[in-house]
């Protein structure tokens, strides 16, 4: 359909938009308004896989070298690396949700608050089976494999009622991680940790920027551009 | 040929509409994080939300937190259907262009 060229200082009639330029002119904005509300995935799914994929494979190469558990800088590296990946997505996720209210809202919270539950009964249960005489291998074992539960468990449920499948088939993939990382015992499990788990972050990275940039690509072609129609003179 | 609510259709307007469109009927927007969104001065946006407001298709909430004075906005039930109306319309229109 033809198009009449709309640029920015022509005073336009309402008429004057077609019906194919305004349906892109509202599918932009509210492309907007999600990218300026919702967490991006790309940066947080970035950051996880950095964080499982560097630091799990620091645990590995040093305990394969040690021949038993990972010591010296290897725990500090891990424990930096994923304290930095929970700061930004703390950070950036209330950012994000600033400025809006309402159920969703108390959704979001009450989601932020289930991964530190699960999270604050983790160095108690790691603690309790030390103190019970597991050895350090059964220790590392099942400190991998209860990270994988607590993490494929909350993305199973952040995908059913945000809804979001490629969250849900994660949380499956990281269960599936942690079953194999325990069958693979020391020092493997760290590697599957870091290559599954690490990796899985890295895929889904991939899978948001392939589809953040097909969403902008459909919705950018209009004619017009949204900043010269942002700021166009107020009138009826 | 449906009319097309000329409410909605300013294109500036229409932009505030489609992004209030996107919150789920009960939640509510900041008035400074709408503006952010849409990248208007301040003056502008109000404009158009008064216009909107008075349309019966924008509901206008004022709070505080902590002392500041804080605007909250959502689309009414009105203005959610003034919007699916108008979306419907033009689909048909571009149907009806393309046949």
């Amino acid at each position: 359909m033809s198009s009449s060229p709309r640029d920015h200082p022509e005073p336009r009639k309402p008429e004057v938009l077609d019906p194919a330029e305004t349906l892109r002119l509202i599918e932009e904005s509210q492309r907007r308004a999600r990218a300026g509300t919702e967490p991006d995935g790309r940066l947080l799914y970035l950051v996880w896989g950095i964080a499982w994929g560097v630091g799990y494979l620091v645990l590995w190469t040093n305990a394969r070298d040690q021949g038993g558990p990972p010591t010296g800088p290897a725990f500090p590296i891990f424990g930096t690396l994923l304290i930095a990946a929970i700061v930004i997505t703390i950070v950036h996720s209330v950012r994000r949700g600033s400025g809006t209210r309402g159920p969703s809202r108390r959704v979001g919270a009450l989601y932020g608050w289930s991964w530190m539950l699960g999270f604050l009964a983790y160095p108690f249960i790691i603690a309790g089976i030390a103190r019970a005489g597991a050895s350090d291998d059964v220790i590392a074992l099942v400190a991998n494999a209860l990270a994988c539960v607590v993490v494929g468990l909350m993305y199973l449920a952040g995908g059913t009622f945000f809804p979001d499948n490629r969250l849900f088939v994660l949380g499956l993939w990281i269960l599936l991680t942690g079953g194999v990382a325990t069958i693979a015992g020391m020092p493997g499990t760290y590697l599957v940790m870091a290559i599954a788990g690490g990796g899985g972050f890295l895929v889904m990275c991939g899978i948001e920027a392939v589809l953040t940039a097909r969403r902008r690509r459909t919705a950018a072609c209009e004619p017009g551009g949204r900043g010269a129609v942002g700021q166009e003179p107020v009138d009826g | 040929m449906d009319e097309l609510d000329t409410v909605i259709h300013a294109p500036a307007r229409l932009r505030v509409v489609s992004t209030l469109a996107t919150l789920a009927p009960a939640e509510e927007i900041a008035f400074p994080k709408l503006q952010q969104l849409l990248e208007m001065t301040a003056g502008n946006l109000s404009t158009h939300l008064r216009k909107l407001e008075d349309a019966g298709y924008v509901r206008v909430s004022k709070t505080h937190t902590g002392r500041k004075p804080v605007t909250y906005l959502a689309l009414t039930t009105a203005g959610r259907r003034a919007f699916e109306d108008y979306t419907a319309t033009l689909t048909a229109l571009l149907k009806g262009a393309g046949t």
